[in-house]
């Protein structure tokens, strides 16, 4: 009983303790790859980075957390100001910057046809 | 011309021919300056002048380096600007798909040829972009003692296709420049650019587009 008890715990919290959270945004005025460039440096020089994806075609910043850090939306959407942008929509998701990249593609590919 | 860009075409139209009535020309390319932290190298290598500068900049919006422009009017002897040379970001629109700039650049330092003497060049860029459209008027003093190649110009050009970050995006641009006391009055220049994240190439054929008055042009950027 107390070992089933311990695998419910478990299997509960589980999901959320490794849960990959990564803040996507739409950023105002990247237009061009030299502004993509500058966001990218920035977005490199965060610690809490785990992975970050820039894309020029649809505007979108995704920013991988390592695990148990984190960073405001605010103090995101700082960033992406002091680089000379601004942030449109906002949004965590529980995907990787790699999956966001992928689904990106994907989606380009599919409009593209 | 710029949907969804939330900034009348007129407004656009009215800035650009603020900016030529002020009767001032830059050489330079679309952005002025790098990202926060970089250094950018431009250069223009044409029949009529050539320029080339370094820039770094500390901070959003601010960019100091150094610059020399070297330019001829019609059959004289070339004259040098050698000048500290600064840039700064007046104001800038982000737009959901487009971005616009207010720029102020110019140098301050020494003609020397046939024109001698303290030289000082201040000028204003107005830019547009989206990732397929692109407009740009600029003007700028060029001045010396008893010189004056004052320049204005407009750019206008679009992208062939759009393109990821970290690939090079293709453009055909076309600028009419005027310069004062310079041959042809007014400068036609169809060029192909291609941008990529680190560089920005530009080649292009200025009128007449044959005979002895060929003059092909090229711009670079590279930002580090």
């Amino acid at each position: 009983m107390k070992k089933l008890l311990v695998t419910l715990m478990l299997s509960a919290i589980t999901p959320a303790a490794f849960a990959v959270t990564t803040i996507k945004a739409e950023v105002n005025g990247m237009v061009c790859a030299f502004c993509a460039k500058g966001i990218e440096k920035k977005l490199n020089a965060l610690p809490q980075k785990q992975a970050a994806f820039v894309d020029l075609k649809s505007r979108v910043v995704a920013f991988q957390l390592k695990d148990g850090q984190d960073v405001s939306n605010e103090a995101f959407s700082k960033v992406i100001q002091d680089a000379g942008y601004s942030v449109g929509k906002l949004e965590r998701v529980n995907q990787t910057a790699e999956a966001i990249k992928a689904g990106i593609a994907s989606a380009g590919k599919a409009g593209g046809k | 011309m710029f949907k969804q860009h939330h900034v009348a075409p007129f407004t656009i139209l009215a800035l650009g021919s603020f900016l030529l009535s002020q009767t001032v020309l830059p050489v330079h390319a679309a952005a002025l300056m790098g990202f926060e932290d970089s250094a950018m190298l431009m250069t223009e290598i044409g029949r009529y002048n050539q320029e080339w500068m370094l820039n770094y900049s500390p901070t959003l919006g601010h960019a100091i380096g150094v610059e020399q422009m070297r330019m001829s009017g019609k059959g004289e002897r070339a004259t040098t600007i050698t000048g500290i040379h600064y840039t700064g970001l007046i104001k800038r629109w982000n737009m959901p798909a487009a971005q616009a700039n207010l720029w102020f650049n110019g140098s301050a330092g020494q003609a020397s040829g046939l024109y001698d003497g303290f030289a000082y060049t201040p000028g204003l860029q107005f830019d547009m972009e989206s990732t397929r459209l692109y407009f740009l008027a600029k003007a700028r003093m060029i001045r010396a003692p008893n010189m004056n190649y004052d320049t204005a110009a407009v750019q206008a050009g679009f992208s062939f296709y759009e393109t990821g970050f970290d690939e090079t995006q293709p453009w055909f641009v076309i600028e009419a420049k005027t310069m004062r006391n310079n041959d042809p009055g007014l400068q036609l220049t169809p060029a192909l650019r291609l941008i990529n994240k680190n560089y920005f190439l530009e080649f292009g054929v200025t009128n007449p587009w044959q005979g002895e008055g060929f003059a092909p042009r090229l711009n670079a950027m590279f930002v580090f």
